[in-house]
């Protein structure tokens, strides 16, 4: 049975703002697939360098490692990741001690693993619907 | 296509966009796409283009420091993902300033903003003055009048030697093919001097009437070339 009929738009997870990924890629949903496969692709690396750089209690270097790997929140409609990156690269600007940074890094961090779950989901529906589309 | 560009990008996912943005515009041929601000040198130092955009933190050195390095001036679009890059986005003379992600209607945006710009200055390198078009008029420059041009982004500011300011919608980069060679030089990306006006140099810097002017690495030996030591 073909759960996605081709005349529909395809329906994105609730967590991702399919708004704004119709701003950014109208419904070449092809093109998006390669988006969510290029940035699974970025993400082992990114994320491995926002923990490396957590671990070393670096906050320069967190900051930046965070900033690196905002706009691919973005890429994929993650908006509210993407601010929350923002928030922490704000708070890593500010922060007196790294120990300021313990609780917020905690959430982020849930964050980055919740959402490689989510795009790995949503890029294979969309590999199913380009496939029932072709 | 009437724009050759590269693109300075460490995000594959964002270097993906851009180019699939420039394809689609028909405007913009990438002639190559660089992970870090060294491969883009090395490919700057051999070769031209009209227009870079460019990611600002990468590893290593950032985007900004490319700028610094590169011999020639072309037209910069910032992409990036944070907005206190202003200050320095004016002070190179920076075209335009995209938030990652942005849409291909911002990117075009971005694209009309570098269009070559509406002709200015009249004049031919054998003159000896220029015509501007400023307030509203037509206004003409003795070449020994000007002390310098300095960009101001879309604008550039002549400077003339009794203490007028002149603005005018125009580049550096056009400037420095319009005006005569045996005056003018350009200095710096936001730098042309009249070579006869120059009082002293040090450093990296010239002096021309109390004005400080820097002088850039990339065109230091130009300026060595054209001034007359003994």
């Amino acid at each position: 049975m073909n759960n996605y009929p081709t005349d529909n738009p395809f329906i994105f997870n609730s967590e991702i703002n399919a708004q704004h990924l119709a701003e950014l890629y109208g419904d070449d949903y092809e093109y998006v697939e390669e988006v969510f496969t290029t940035v699974l692709n970025e993400y082992a690396a990114l994320t491995d360098n926002v923990i490396a750089c957590y671990t070393s209690q670096n906050i320069a270097a967190l900051k930046s490692a965070v900033h690196k790997i905002k706009p691919i929140f973005g890429f994929v409609g993650l908006i509210k990741v993407q601010e929350q990156c923002q928030q922490f690269e704000n708070a890593c600007q500010t922060a007196g001690s790294f120990d300021v940074l313990i609780n917020d890094f905690s959430l982020l961090k849930n964050s980055l693993i919740k959402s490689k779950t989510l795009i790995e989901d949503e890029k294979k529906k969309l590999g199913i619907y380009n496939t029932h589309r072709a | 296509m009437s724009l050759t560009c590269i693109i300075v990008e460490d995000l594959q996912v964002a270097a993906n966009y851009l180019i699939k943005c420039c394809d689609k515009s028909g405007q913009v041929e990438v002639k190559g796409h660089f992970i870090n601000v060294q491969d883009a040198l090395s490919y700057l130092n051999e070769n031209t283009v009209d227009l870079i955009f460019l990611d600002v933190e990468m590893p290593g050195a950032n985007g900004f420091e490319l700028l610094d390095q590169i011999a020639f001036s072309p037209k910069v679009i910032l992409t990036t993902s944070k907005k206190d890059y202003a200050y320095n986005a004016f002070q190179y003379n920076v075209s335009d300033y995209l938030m990652k992600p942005f849409t291909y209607q911002r990117f075009i945006e971005a694209l009309q903003k570098i269009k070559p710009s509406q002709e200015t200055v009249s004049t031919n390198n054998g003159s000896d003055h220029i015509y501007i078009k400023a307030d509203g008029k037509l206004i003409r420059l003795n070449n020994d009048a000007i002390l310098y041009i300095e960009s101001m982004g879309d604008y550039v500011k002549f400077v003339t030697n009794d203490n007028k300011k002149y603005i005018t919608h125009n580049t550096i980069k056009n400037l420095e093919e319009k005006v005569s060679k045996q005056h003018f030089l350009k200095v710096h990306r936001s730098y042309i001097v009249n070579l006869h006006k120059i009082d002293d140099m040090r450093e990296n810097m010239l002096f021309i009437k109390g004005n400080e002017i820097p002088v850039s690495k990339a065109n230091k030996a130009d300026v060595f070339k054209r001034l007359n030591i003994i």
